[in-house]
């Protein structure tokens, strides 16, 4: 096959049935030396192309086109066309080139982040990444570009959309990193700091065998966001966070522990000390915005903990245990923390008290049920995938072979006889 | 570009949906390589975000707009002040953020709706946060007049003692669903008999 015109007549011809297309599919990938040296002349044939009906032929001759140089002009031009594709092609003809159409897409962030308009890519990104993923639970390259053109765009809202799925499926350790770094920032911007310290706690745990700067980055804002939202932060690491992850990290994140020792000692004049010596690196790493969050979280952390002593104490008290210059200021700290559900409490103003009360949630209602109930079947589901996980991988032939040659450097006695069974509880 | 989804919004009054109206829009146009920058409605687009208590993300499309819009426009500058008086907390600030500037006819609709929907939200913090607090107090955060407040307050059940001008706040009984339906206790009592079995 060999001249483009026979090329249009079969990506025409053939995009019917998925017989059909999966016979072009074979055509279109024994033609890659072709597409390759004819890329210049291919462009011209998308016009006589659908991108909803011819969506596999299209997509060969897009990566074709796109893989040359090109110039700023040209970038506004293929911006617009990959976009249209996107948004119109069919997702069963594309998930049989899952490669290419990956590369489209990130040739297209590429070209959006070059133009400097992010958000340009961003819904596309988001419809990429719908129509490529088999299910919700499948992370695809593309999740972390998106995040990424989310925060360049400053689209925050929208990223967070992303993040509520479940990932189970990962294709590329790397993907998984910066999804989560990406994600966590996204979460710290919405001032979602359990979902944050989740996604930032799945990097600096995750396997790795050399250290990356994804996961010093993520360890400083780790720290930080640690210290905002629990109040403190353990410098002992999970026993499954990898060993490369333990004996490393923390060398490259001096002044952030030295912040948790500060914090610990609960004065705001060490913290605020302590944030003055290393201003200039927390503002090289940027992130002296998150460190600014951590003085402010102690007043609140402090407060908290005069709860747990005192049933009532005057605001005044309250100003000078933790630092705070009136009864007034301390009054709306109190008050805010009310707001935010962080305390139980009522000002009495006329005699300047605070009273501290209890939970109010009784762990009856209806509603505190339903939640109980979904995070008791979330749990189920989670451990139905682990057992299945477990039993694919002690049949897996290239697991059982390592870990056969593996249990010979051990004592007999460390081991079951049978490898199986060890794993498959 | 088509702004029909956001005006029937406005028309309607459906003014929580709006700040989704928008960012859909927004990112829909942009994809298609529009210039929209000049005739967005940003400071609609920023109310809906208020309206929705959804402060980050009004932040994050401040720091979107255009320099030029900021300066051309004083409406988009007014409706951000009242994200920052909220971002700050500044209870009273809202409600002077609100008053100081003359809305265009339509932005009124959803800023009256929003006022009027924070008094209310402030009330109810003042219930939950305070036994006693004084008339000066009540009027900054309900954003009335000293007279007003104390009226707005004793007609929900506080009381005033004129001597100090301090209201006692009357705390509400919250009726929450308590019934239980048959068929979760069930359930939960599955998972335990699963669990000790």
């Amino acid at each position: 096959m060999n001249s483009v015109e026979t090329l249009v007549a079969q990506i025409q011809g053939l995009s019917g049935s998925i017989s059909d297309v999966n016979q072009l599919h074979s055509l279109l990938k024994q033609s890659e030396d072709f597409f390759q040296s004819e890329s210049t002349r291919l462009a011209s044939l998308l016009t006589e192309l659908d991108p909803s009906i011819h969506s596999l032929g299209y997509l060969y001759i897009l990566e074709a086109c796109t893989s040359a140089p090109i110039s700023k002009e040209q970038a506004s031009e293929l911006v617009l066309s990959v976009a249209r594709f996107i948004n119109l092609c069919a997702a069963e003809q594309i998930r049989l080139a899952p490669d290419k159409f990956t590369s489209v897409c990130k040739r297209f962030k590429d070209q959006v982040m070059l133009l400097e308009d992010p958000m340009r890519g961003v819904a596309p990104m988001l419809t990429a990444i719908r129509k490529l993923q088999l299910s919700t639970e499948h992370l695809t390259t593309l999740h972390q570009d998106f995040l990424l053109l989310c925060l360049l765009a400053k689209c925050y809202k929208t990223g967070l959309s992303i993040l509520e799925d479940d990932i189970f499926e990962i294709d590329q350790p790397r993907d998984f990193f910066l999804y989560c770094y990406y994600g966590g920032m996204i979460c710290i911007g919405h001032k979602k700091f359990s979902k944050a310290l989740e996604l930032l706690h799945n990097v600096v745990t995750a396997p790795m065998s050399i250290l990356n700067a994804i996961a010093v980055e993520a360890y400083k804002k780790y720290i930080l966001v640690s210290l905002i939202h629990l109040g403190q932060f353990s410098i002992s690491f999970p026993k499954y966070t990898s060993s490369v992850a333990q004996r490393n990290l923390k060398n490259f994140s001096q002044p952030y522990l030295e912040l948790v020792n500060s914090y610990g000692t609960g004065k705001i004049s060490e913290l605020e000390t302590s944030v003055q010596a290393n201003n200039e690196k927390f503002e090289f790493d940027q992130n002296l915005g998150l460190v600014k969050q951590v003085v402010s979280s102690m007043y609140k952390r402090n407060i908290q903990r005069l709860t747990q002593t005192y049933l009532t104490l005057s605001l005044q008290d309250i100003a000078n245990t933790v630092q705070l210059n009136s009864a007034k200021e301390a009054e709306m700290h109190v008050l805010q923390m009310i707001q935010d559900g962080e305390i139980y409490a009522t000002i009495n103003q006329k005699d300047g008290m605070v009273r501290f009360l209890e939970d109010p949630e009784q762990y009856k209602t209806c509603e505190m049920i339903e939640r109980i109930d979904s995070s008791i079947q979330r749990i189920m589901m989670l451990s139905r995938k682990l057992t299945h996980m477990d039993e694919q991988l002690s049949c897996d032939p290239l697991y059982l072979a390592k870990a056969g040659k593996e249990r010979q450097r051990f004592d007999f006695d460390d081991f079951d006889t049978v490898p199986s069974s060890k794993f498959t509880i | 570009m088509d702004f029909s989804a956001l005006n029937d919004a406005l028309a309607s009054k459906s003014y929580d949906q709006i700040a989704d109206i928008c960012d859909t829009l927004m990112l829909q146009v942009s994809s298609q390589g529009v210039i929209f920058q000049d005739e967005w409605p940003y400071a609609i687009h920023l109310l809906g975000h208020i309206y929705i208590n959804d402060i980050n993300s009004a932040r994050f499309l401040w720091k979107r707009i255009p320099l030029a819009v900021k300066e051309s426009q004083p409406e988009v500058v007014a409706a951000w002040k009242i994200g920052q008086k909220l971002w700050a907390r500044d209870y009273a600030g809202v409600y002077e953020a609100i008053r100081e500037f003359n809305w265009s006819p339509e932005a009124q609709g959803i800023v009256a709706s929003f006022s009027e929907f924070y008094t209310k939200k402030m009330f109810e913090l003042l219930v939950s946060a305070y036994s006693t607090i004084s008339t000066q107090d009540t009027a900054l955060f309900l954003g009335l007049n000293a007279d007003d407040a104390a009226n707005y307050a004793l007609q929900r059940g506080w009381t005033l003692d004129l001597s100090s001008q301090m209201l006692t706040v009357k705390k509400q009984v919250v009726a929450t669903e308590q019934k239980l339906d048959s068929s979760k206790l069930q359930r939960l009592t599955e998972y335990v008999f699963n669990l000790e079995h």
